[in-house]
C-alpha cells in the first residue's frame, strides 16, 4: 500500500481540488448575496448583523474542516458510539434547557452564541451508522442489522422532533436510506422501508395525525398544497418567494436590484437564511440560479466519486451519508422556495445565512475530504 | 453497478425537477406574477383633510373639529388571554355601562375589533389606560365640536354622522368647509411603507376653509337670554329674533327658541331645530303698517300731519267690517301709528292703491327669499296685485293676507333706518382658507332705495313716538336713546288657513338710536299666554336685547352736527 500522505502538510495538498473550489465558490455567492439580502437601498444600507457573522461562521468552519481533513477520519469511527452518545445528552439537554426561538427549543445557548446540537446529532449519526454499517460486525443482509439501523436513527430523529424542528429530522430520512442503500442492503428490506415511510405521511395527514404533528407543522404542509389557503399567514414566504423566482427572469435584475428582496416582500428575516435562493433568482435570473445548481451537482459528483474511491466501506458509507444530507438540504430547501415542497426551516448549504449549520456543512466537507486524501484504489483497499 | 446508475438516477432527476420548475417560473407565464405584484404593491389612498372652523365676528369659535378617542377592543386578543369578564366588568365600570352590553362585544373571539364607546374625551382614555387591560386600545377619531353648545345653533348648523354639514352654515357652506381631500397612488414595501420614490400620483388636500360669521357672540348671547326669558314670561310656543347692523345688512345675531345642542344633534326633534328666523312665515300684524305708511308718505298721498277719520272703531270696507282693538275718532299719521289703527292704514292704504302698494311691497324684498345663505329659508307670501281681493288691500295694511319671514320685516326696518337703502342681509363675514388667504369676503351691497331719505327720516320720527309714553310699544323703549319701533299682534293662523281666536304672533321690530340707527331688531312671540299683545310681550323683550347691545357695541352719542342733519332732513332742507 503506497503511502500517499507522507507529512502533516501533504494532507491538505492531497483534497480533492474541485471540490475546494466548487466549495469556495458556493461559500463566496453565500456572502454575497447575504450581503444583498440584508441590503435595504441606499438610505437604510445594510441591516442587521448577517453580513459581519456570516463571516466569522465561515472562518469558524473553514477551519473545522482543516482540522477535520487532517485527523484520520478512522478515528472518529473508532469513537463513534461517544459522538453518538453525545450527541443524544446534547439532544436531550437541548429539550431541558434550550433557548426558545419561536416555540421552538433548538438552540444552546453556549456563550452568547447560539448552537444548534442538531447539527452536530447529525454528522454523529451519519458516522456511527458509517461503522456499524461498514465495521462487518454484522452481516449485512441480516434483519438484525436493519433493526438496529432503525433503532439509532430513531433516536436522534424523535428528540429532533419533539424540539420541535421537523425540517432537520426530516432530513435524516433520505440521509439514512442513502447508506443503507451503499451499503448493500437488499432491496426488499428497502422497498419495505419505503412502504413504511408513505404509510407513515399519510397517518400524519390523516386526522390522527394532529396527535403527532403540532398544529402549524400540518398548516404548513396543507399550505403548501394551497398556498392561497393562507395568503397572508403561512403561505405569504411562498408566494413571495415564487414570484422573486418568476420576476427574475433570464438574466435577472441585477445584485442588490431585486424588489422583492430588498422592499422586503420576501420578509427579511428569512431572506439571508432559508430564503436565500429566491435572492439569487431574482437577482440573477435563471441564468444564475442554474449555474449554482451546477455549482451543487458539480460538488455532490465530487462526494460520491469520493465515496467511490474511498480506503474502506466504512468511509465509503460516511461520504454517502454526508453526501446523502447535502444533497436533501438542497432538494429540500430550494424546492420549497420554489414551490415544489412544504416550506421547512431548512437553510441552503455553504450559502445560507446560519452559525450552527455553516460549521456543520463545513464539517462535513473536512470530514469527506478526509477521506479522500487517504483514499487508495478500492482493490487494494479490500485486500 | 445498478446501484450506481440508481443514484445517478434519483440525483439527476432531483436536479431535473427543480431546473424544469425553475425554467417554468423564469421562462413561463408571468403576467399572472407580475398582476400579483403590483396589486399586492400599489395602493390608492385617501389623504384626508380636516373640517374648516365657523368662528364669529371677533374670532371666536364656534365649531371646530376634536380629535376624541374610540375606546376598541380586540376579542381575539381578550380570549386568548382569557380575560373576556375581568375586561368587560373594569370597562363597564369606568365607562358607565351595563356589564351584559360590554361582555356581548367582548366576548366574540373571532373578532379583532369591537368599538365600546365612541368619542370618549382625555380624562376616561385615561382611566381605561390606568387599567393595563389587555386588546383594549384607542382609536382617534375626529369629531367635530360646537364649544358654545346651544348658542347660535340654528345658524351654525350641525355636521351629519356621515361628516356632511346637515343645517345652517355647516350645510350652506360645507364644500368650503370640509375642503377636499387628496389622493395618492402609489407603492409600498413588504412593511406596508409607502415606497417615497415610486409614488406615481399625488393630489394634494386642500384643508377646509374657515368660516367667519356676522354674528357677535355676545350679541347672540344677549339675544338668547332674552328669548330664554320671554319663554318663561309669557309662555309661548316659540321665540324668535334677529339684531341686524343697519348699514350694511350684517346679522349680528339669530335666535331661535326651542333650541338644540348641535353636538347631540340626533337626540332632538326636527322643530327644535328649525331657524324660524327664516324658515317661518307669518302674519305680521300691525308691525307690518310700517311699510304702509312710508310707502304713502313717499309717494306724497300723505303728510305726517294728515287727519284720518277713524270711525270710532268700526268701518266698513267691500262690504267687510273692520275694527280697532280701541275706538278712536280722529288720528294724525303719527297717531295711526302710535295707537295702531287698523281702519287708519287701511285708509292710507286705499288712498296710495293697490299697483303703488305692490310695487312697494316688491321693492321691500317682499315675496321672495333673501338669499341669506342658510338651508330652509322662506321668502314669505305676497299674492301678486291681479289675485287681490277688493278687501285685501286694508287687510294688507294692517299686515294680514300677506307673510313675511323676520328677516324680511326686520329688512324693512333696516330700510327705513338706513336712509332708504335697503341692504341684503349676510350672515358670512368672509371665507379664509388654511394659509390665511382670503377665499370670499361679503361687501355690503344695496339691492333697493324704495323711499328717500327724508321719507326714512319722518318715518323714524314717526316711530319713535310708538316707543313714547302713550305709544303701543312703550315697553321698548331704552333708557338714554330714543328707539323707533312698531308693535304687532296679529291673529294666528290653523293648519286649515283659518284664524284662531285668543291665539296670535306678536312682534317687535325696532331700532336705534333713531338719529343714526346702528342696529335694528326683531322679536317674534309665537302665541304668547296670557298676555298676547306684542306691545306687552315683545316690546320688552326687544329692550331686553337693545339695552346690552346697544351699550355693548358702545357707539358713543349721537353728536351735534348729525343731530342738526337729522333735523334738516326732517324739516325738508337738504
Amino acid at each position: 500500500m503506497k503511502r500517499r500522505v507522507q507529512t502533516w502538510w501533504h494532507v491538505w495538498l492531497a483534497q480533492d481540488g474541485l471540490a475546494l473550489v466548487m466549495t469556495a465558490i458556493l461559500l463566496a455567492t453565500g456572502l454575497a448575496f447575504v450581503y444583498s439580502a440584508s441590503w435595504r437601498g441606499e438610505e437604510a444600507g445594510l441591516v442587521g448583523a448577517w453580513f459581519p457573522r456570516q463571516i466569522w461562521w465561515v472562518a469558524l468552519g473553514g477551519l473545522t474542516s482543516m482540522v477535520l481533513v487532517a485527523v484520520d477520519y478512522r478515528v472518529w469511527l473508532r469513537h463513534a458510539w461517544w459522538l453518538y452518545a453525545a450527541s443524544l445528552g446534547l439532544l436531550g439537554l437541548v429539550l431541558v434547557v434550550g433557548t426558545k426561538v419561536y416555540g421552538a427549543s433548538r438552540w444552546l445557548n453556549v456563550m452568547g452564541v447560539l448552537v444548534q446540537p442538531s447539527e452536530f446529532a447529525k454528522l454523529a449519526l451519519v458516522v456511527v451508522l458509517a461503522r456499524v454499517l461498514g465495521g462487518g460486525a454484522i452481516k449485512p443482509r441480516s434483519f438484525g442489522l436493519m433493526a438496529a439501523v432503525l433503532l439509532i436513527a430513531a433516536l436522534p430523529f424523535l428528540l429532533i422532533v419533539v424540539e420541535p424542528d421537523l425540517g432537520t429530522a426530516v432530513v435524516l430520512i433520505p440521509t439514512v436510506c442513502a447508506m443503507l442503500f451503499a451499503a448493500s442492503v437488499p432491496f426488499r428490506y428497502l422497498g419495505g422501508l419505503g412502504l413504511l415511510g408513505v404509510g407513515g405521511i399519510a397517518a400524519l395527514l390523516s386526522p390522527w395525525g394532529t396527535f403527532l404533528l403540532g398544529d402549524y407543522q400540518r398548516e404548513r404542509i396543507l399550505t403548501f398544497l394551497d398556498p392561497s389557503r393562507d395568503p397572508l399567514g403561512a403561505g405569504w414566504n411562498a408566494i413571495q418567494s415564487a414570484i422573486a423566482v418568476g420576476s427574475g427572469g433570464v438574466w435577472g435584475k441585477g445584485f442588490l436590484n431585486g424588489t422583492q428582496n430588498v422592499l422586503g416582500f420576501l420578509p427579511h428575516t428569512v431572506a439571508p437564511s432559508d430564503f436565500i435562493f429566491p435572492v439569487i433568482a431574482e437577482e440573477k435570473g435563471f441564468v444564475g440560479a442554474s449555474l449554482l445548481l451546477l455549482a451543487f451537482a458539480v460538488l455532490l459528483t465530487c462526494y460520491l466519486r469520493t465515496a467511490w474511491t474511498a480506503k474502506d466501506p466504512a468511509g465509503s458509507l460516511l461520504v454517502m451519508g454526508i453526501a446523502g444530507l447535502f444533497f436533501s438540504h438542497v432538494v429540500v430547501n430550494i424546492g420549497m422556495t420554489i414551490g415544489l415542497l412544504p416550506i421547512t426551516g431548512l437553510p441552503l448549504p455553504l450559502v445560507s445565512s446560519g452559525g450552527s449549520f455553516m460549521v456543520s456543512t463545513l464539517a462535513g466537507f473536512g470530514l469527506v475530504q478526509s477521506v479522500h486524501v487517504r483514499r487508495t484504489r478500492r482493490e487494494v483497499s479490500n485486500v | 453497478m445498478w446501484r450506481v446508475a440508481l443514484v445517478s438516477v434519483v440525483i439527476l432527476t432531483a436536479w431535473g425537477g427543480l431546473v424544469v420548475r425553475l425554467g417554468q417560473l423564469h421562462f413561463g407565464d408571468n403576467s399572472a406574477l407580475h398582476e400579483r405584484i403590483r396589486t399586492t404593491r400599489s395602493f390608492q389612498q385617501d389623504i384626508r383633510v380636516g373640517r374648516g372652523r365657523i368662528l364669529d365676528r371677533n374670532g371666536n369659535l364656534l365649531a371646530l373639529d376634536l380629535v376624541l378617542q374610540n375606546v376598541v377592543v380586540s376579542p381575539d386578543v381578550i380570549a386568548t388571554n382569557r380575560a373576556a369578564q375581568a375586561v368587560s366588568a373594569r370597562l363597564a365600570a369606568v365607562l358607565g355601562r351595563p356589564y351584559e352590553q360590554v361582555m356581548g362585544r367582548v366576548n366574540r373571539p373571532w373578532r379583532k375589533y369591537e368599538v365600546i364607546e365612541r368619542k370618549v374625551k382625555d380624562d376616561v382614555v385615561e382611566q381605561v389606560e390606568r387599567l393595563h387591560l389587555p386588546g383594549v386600545w384607542f382609536e382617534p377619531v375626529s369629531t367635530r365640536h360646537y364649544p358654545q353648545n346651544e348658542l347660535a345653533c340654528h345658524v351654525i348648523g350641525f355636521v351629519n354622522f356621515e361628516d356632511v354639514g346637515s343645517g345652517g352654515i355647516e350645510q350652506s357652506w360645507n364644500s368650503r368647509l370640509k375642503g377636499r381631500a387628496g389622493m395618492r397612488v402609489s407603492e409600498k414595501d413588504g412593511q406596508r411603507h409607502e415606497i417615497y420614490t415610486r409614488r406615481k400620483l399625488q393630489v394634494a388636500p386642500r384643508e377646509g376653509a374657515n368660516v367667519h360669521l356676522t354674528l357677535d357672540q355676545n350679541v347672540q348671547y344677549f339675544t338668547e337670554r332674552a328669548l330664554e326669558a320671554a319663554m318663561t314670561n309669557f309662555h309661548p310656543e316659540a321665540a324668535w329674533a334677529i339684531v341686524q347692523e343697519v348699514r350694511t345688512g350684517a346679522i349680528l345675531a339669530m335666535a331661535s327658541r326651542p333650541a338644540y345642542d348641535p353636538n347631540t344633534f340626533n337626540t332632538f326633534e326636527a322643530q327644535d331645530r328649525m331657524n324660524r328666523a327664516v324658515s317661518y312665515n307669518y302674519e305680521p300684524g300691525s308691525a307690518f303698517k310700517i311699510g304702509v305708511v312710508a310707502a304713502a308718505i313717499n309717494e306724497g298721498v300723505v303728510a305726517t300731519n294728515d287727519l284720518f277719520d277713524c270711525e270710532k272703531g268700526l268701518w266698513h270696507y267691500g262690504g267687510r267690517p273692520l275694527r280697532d282693538y280701541h275706538a278712536y275718532d280722529t288720528l294724525d299719521v303719527t297717531g295711526i301709528l302710535r295707537k295702531s289703527s287698523n281702519i287708519g292704514a287701511a285708509k292710507i292704504a286705499v288712498m296710495l292703491g293697490e299697483p303703488q302698494l305692490y310695487r312697494y311691497l316688491k321693492d321691500y324684498g317682499l315675496g321672495r327669499r333673501t338669499g341669506i345663505g342658510v338651508p330652509g329659508e322662506e321668502g314669505g307670501i305676497l299674492n301678486p296685485v291681479n289675485r287681490w281681493h277688493t278687501i285685501d288691500i286694508t287687510r294688507i295694511a294692517m299686515g294680514h293676507s300677506v307673510a313675511v319671514t323676520a328677516l324680511q320685516m326686520l329688512g324693512i326696518m333696516s330700510c327705513i333706518g338706513n336712509d332708504g337703502f335697503r341692504m341684503r342681509p349676510y350672515l358670512v363675514q368672509r371665507v379664509v382658507d388654511k394659509d390665511g388667504n382670503v377665499l370670499q369676503e361679503t361687501q355690503p351691497e344695496a339691492l333697493a332705495r324704495p323711499i328717500t331719505e327724508r321719507t326714512a327720516a319722518l318715518m323714524r320720527q314717526m316711530l319713535s313716538e310708538v316707543t313714547g309714553p302713550d305709544g303701543t310699544g312703550r315697553k321698548a323703549a331704552v333708557p338714554g336713546y330714543t328707539v323707533a319701533g312698531k308693535t304687532g299682534t296679529a291673529e294666528k293662523i290653523d293648519a286649515n288657513g283659518r284664524y284662531i281666536r285668543h291665539a296670535n304672533i306678536s312682534s317687535f321690530v325696532g331700532m336705534l338710536p333713531v338719529e343714526r340707527p346702528e342696529v335694528a331688531i326683531i322679536v317674534v312671540l309665537d302665541n304668547p299666554q296670557p298676555i298676547r299683545t306684542g306691545g306687552q310681550t315683545a316690546a320688552p323683550v326687544f329692550r331686553e336685547i337693545a339695552e346690552p347691545v346697544i351699550r355693548y357695541l358702545d357707539l358713543g352719542p349721537v353728536g351735534e352736527s348729525e343731530q342738526l342733519y337729522y333735523q334738516r332732513v326732517l324739516a325738508g332742507e337738504p
